[in-house]
């Protein structure tokens, strides 16, 4: 049963997307009418501020007419229903489509779905969301004096998405949240700072942090006041799972966008069915996964939420597409066709992207290393599609010494190599698993909610 | 609609003040892949964005002020979402503060009326006139281009007597050089922003990118190296001003909001570096007033002018960055946003600078320095060894270090240049930088 799956407005307008449908096939070979709106509102307390930052919302009408060759778009503002057909109508007219035939708009399909939660943010008031967030920064500057700032954040995000096209009439109402803790320490050196967070399309019951979590948050950026900088060179590096998200986010992600393909950017391209990595290797893009922060019921363009190997056994197997690309590169579909905001174009883009785990216990894995590196964070990595370089900067590192995890801290690590060297040089993988979430853009643009993640990786690489 | 929720908010004695924001947005979008058109597409909007400044109390009782914030689509309720914002800045406490009181605004060149004139016209133009242009270099393919433009009005009016309006252009554009065939191909991605068409150069940056493209096929590998590093155009402009749509280091450590919450080492009077400055003194302003500049405003969203504010003078803190609510907290005038980077002309002409063996770090992966400490470990994406009047390019490594301490040993050139958030030496180097090969 769902309950306030649509806002008023979209539901009114919902039985009048079929007519506007007609009109735009009336010229073009393939129409499509999406209603998006996307809200969110951040929260923020530390010692000194509290805010309450609702985002501006994106609320409109995208209009999409196709021949095969381009892909037009029309984002308008708002949910006018006197103005919906008068829209589809200036939209398509007067612009020439090649006429190709009719496009495959998918299986005849009609469903509503709504993330499943336990306390939905919706109905938990600001003042109660407020509440817990200065519990959450008391107990956090509690913990130690020497910390200056514990600033804890909150964001609920809520997109509502009816798709229709010729066949398909479906709706979506997908709630995501997430919490993050950044914890400031000065010392003589300096300032610095760590960072931990929870998120999940889920509601406010993902979001707790026990006390041992946040003594080791408070340890570790203690800790960082005197970490020394690593010297730079090769290292047996053991990656928590999401360093190794970010290692296959930048490597079998980005570069299996298929629009890199189209746009001739993805070294993968040269590569399907070819060895990449090592035996262990396997790499999925799911927005299926239950309760993840970058999962969905269906993309931006109809087509339902499932799992995509990637690369299976070090095998590149296959990439991630939109309607666009697979179209003009003669390939499946996948579920990953995703656009920012109504305002923006519908890409191929990654969901939760993981490597899949192994059979080793962590304790055994890192027992392997007699003299390495254990990143257990980023702050950030890059993709590079075309020359397959990979940079990962790891906020910290500890040492590895005789199989054992010591307390000297590195910071900060970056992590740089040539992928195929790098997903090659994998030699154990933990049969643990976890995934980590936050927004992913294309250049500097396109943000979307994703998670990447998966076990720990024990590899080889180049750090400085 | 922007009478009534004035009106509204009038009449609403919980408020004590309050600021209207309407923007009106107009976009065109065109995406080229090699000899084809991708995707057209328009976009318009429209929104009203209301802030209320209220009194509250914190669970002790003691009186703060709270800021709610709502966004009213055309047509929105205007009195629910009122009430909304109201509901929240009673429960947000914080220390009493006042919002922004009127001031003079000079109005700052920020639209483009090349643009304004036919602006889907001018979109065509500016990817045809790429084409053309990549037609001059034979060994690299373009094979996608993005260009948007964007026409934005934005009308502010508030209680305390403020009532400006300004219109502003951006236009980003983004394409891809190939080189090479098959497995051996290269390639080099370009994004800029800019506000008027003519700032692009796109004469300029495509022989750059062609150049870059070409060399990329003969790089070899990194070299394991420490000394002088070389940096020019838009590299450099990220490295001092940061990303586009991010901020810079310089940026974060001079917000007034860092210094009250005690996470910026930086004061005023003192030196921002930790050691001593080996290089030439470092000058710099943080100037809203720059005419196309990207974070350029007549006024920001407080309704605060916009100011060139000289931040750092021969390495010490002059001023921070502040909006009205923490400048009331430190005592001091507000700034308003950031702005761009300027920084004076260096003293030395740019072939000076190169006249010794060095390396140039052509471009980065991304350069994202710790955004409080300033280290950074950042991916080589193409470099040039420099000797004897010959380049020899690379690409891989890592250049390692820690930005301030790069800044407090650095020479800057004569020559200037704009790149959108940047106006200073179109080059710099960096006299002890440590790449790991």
């Amino acid at each position: 049963m769902t309950k306030n799956l649509l806002t008023p407005e979209m539901a009114a307008l919902r039985p009048d997307l079929s007519e506007a449908v007609s009109i735009l096939e009336s010229k073009a070979p393939y129409g499509a009418v999406t209603l998006t709106s996307r809200e969110y509102t951040r929260y923020l307390v530390d010692n000194n501020q509290e805010a309450v930052n609702p985002g501006d919302p994106t609320e409109g009408v995208i209009f999409t007419a196709f021949d095969g060759h381009t892909m037009r778009d029309k984002g308008v503002g708002g949910f006018s229903k006197e103005h919906l057909l008068k829209e589809a109508k200036d939209f398509v007219s007067g612009i020439d489509f090649k006429q190709n035939g009719k496009l495959d708009p998918g299986k005849e399909r009609e469903a509503d779905f709504q993330t499943e939660m336990e306390n939905d943010p919706a109905e938990v008031s600001t003042q109660d969301k407020m509440d817990y967030l200065r519990e959450m920064n008391q107990r956090v500057k509690e913990i130690d004096s020497r910390i200056v700032n514990a600033r804890v954040s909150f964001l609920e995000m809520r997109e509502k998405t009816v798709f229709r096209n010729r066949t398909e009439n479906l709706a979506q109402d997908v709630q995501r949240v997430h919490m993050g803790i950044m914890v400031t320490a000065m010392g003589e050196k300096g300032v610095v700072f760590d960072f931990t967070s929870k998120c999940g399309c889920a509601g406010l019951e993902i979001l707790t942090f026990s006390d041992e979590e946040l003594e080791k948050l408070v340890r570790n950026a203690i800790g960082l006041l005197d970490a020394a900088r690593i010297e730079p060179g090769e290292y047996s590096v053991v990656t928590a799972p999401g360093v190794s998200g970010v290692i296959c986010h930048e490597s079998f992600g980005h570069g299996v966008e298929t629009d890199m393909f189209v746009k001739e950017r993805a070294k993968a391209a040269h590569y399907l069915g070819k060895r990449v990595g090592s035996d262990l290797v396997n790499i999925y893009d799911d927005p299926s996964y239950p309760g993840a922060f970058g999962s969905y019921f269906f993309d931006d363009e109809g087509l339902p939420a499932k799992s995509t190997q990637i690369v299976k056994d070090g095998i590149f197997v296959g990439g991630i597409t939109d309607l666009f690309s697979a179209t003009v590169l003669g390939i499946d579909r996948t579920p990953n066709g995703r656009r920012q905001d109504f305002s923006r174009k519908i890409y191929p883009r990654m969901t939760n992207t993981f490597f899949g785990s192994g059979d080793m216990p962590l304790d055994e894995l890192i027992g392997q290393v007699d003299d390495g590196i254990y990143i257990p964070k980023i702050s950030s990595g890059m993709e590079d599609p075309k020359g397959w370089g990979i940079q990962v900067s790891g906020h910290y590192g500890f040492e590895i010494k005789n199989g054992v995890l010591t307390d000297k801290m590195y910071a900060p690590v970056g992590l740089t190599g040539y992928v195929p060297d790098v997903l090659e040089s994998i030699s154990a993988v933990s049969n643990d698993f976890d995934l980590s979430g936050g927004f992913c853009g294309k250049g500097t643009k396109e943000t979307v909610p994703v998670t990447d993640g998966g076990p720990h990786l024990l590899l080889k690489a180049r750090l400085g | 609609m922007f009478e009534k929720i004035k009106k509204s908010l009038q009449e609403n004695t919980d408020i004590k003040d309050w600021t209207i924001r309407h923007d009106i947005i107009h976009g065109f979008q065109q995406y080229e892949l090699k000899e084809s058109t991708e995707s057209v597409r328009e976009v318009n909007s429209e929104l009203y964005t209301i802030d209320v400044l209220c009194d509250s109390k914190n669970s002790e009782g003691k009186l703060g002020s709270g800021l709610g914030t709502v966004s009213i689509l055309p047509g929105g309720d205007i009195e629910s979402s009122l009430e909304d914002a109201v509901i929240t800045a009673k429960l947000v406490h914080n220390e009493p503060y006042d919002f922004a009181d009127p001031a003079a605004i000079s109005e700052i060149e920020l639209a483009d009326k090349e643009y304004l004139n036919d602006p889907a016209g001018e979109i065509q133009e500016v990817l045809d006139t790429l084409k053309k242009t990549t037609e001059s270099y034979p060994h690299v393919r373009l094979t996608a281009a993005e260009c948007f433009g964007q026409e934005k009005t934005a009308h502010l009016v508030s209680s305390k007597g403020i009532d400006a309006t300004q219109k502003t252009t951006q236009l980003y554009l983004q394409w891809v050089y190939i080189a090479g065939s098959g497995d051996e191909e290269v390639e080099t991605f370009a994004e800029v922003y800019r506000r008027r068409i003519s700032d692009l150069e796109l004469a300029e940056e495509a022989a750059l990118r062609a150049q870059y493209t070409s060399d990329l096929l003969e790089a070899e590998g990194p070299p394991s190296y420490e000394g002088p590093i070389f940096v020019q155009g838009p590299t450099l402009a990220v490295m001092i001003a940061g990303e586009m749509l991010a901020g810079s280091l310089i940026q974060t450590l001079s917000a007034a909001s860092l210094k009250y919450s005690g996470e910026t080492p930086w004061d005023i009077g003192k030196s921002i570096f930790r050691d001593e400055v080996k290089g030439d003194d470092f000058n710099l302003f943080a100037n809203r007033q720059l005419p196309y500049g990207i974070p350029s405003s007549s006024f920001d969203k407080e309704g605060i002018p916009a100011k060139r504010i000289e931040l750092i003078k021969d390495n010490k803190l002059e001023a921070f960055i502040a909006n009205q609510r923490f400048a009331d907290y430190l005592d001091m005038e507000p700034s308003g946003d950031f702005g761009s980077v300027e920084i004076p002309a260096g003293k030395v002409t740019q072939a000076d600078l190169q006249s010794k063996p060095h390396i140039e770090i052509a471009e980065y992966s991304w350069f994202n320095p710790n955004p409080i400490t300033g280290d950074f470990a950042c991916e080589i994406r193409l470099g040039y060894i420099v000797e004897d009047g010959k380049r020899k390019p690379f690409k891989g490594g890592m250049l390692v270090g820690n930005l301030l301490d790069a800044l407090a040993n650095m020479k800057w050139s004569k020559e200037t240049g704009f790149y959108g958030n940047y106006l200073g030496p179109k080059a710099a180097i960096f006299n002890n930088l440590k790449i790991a090969g």
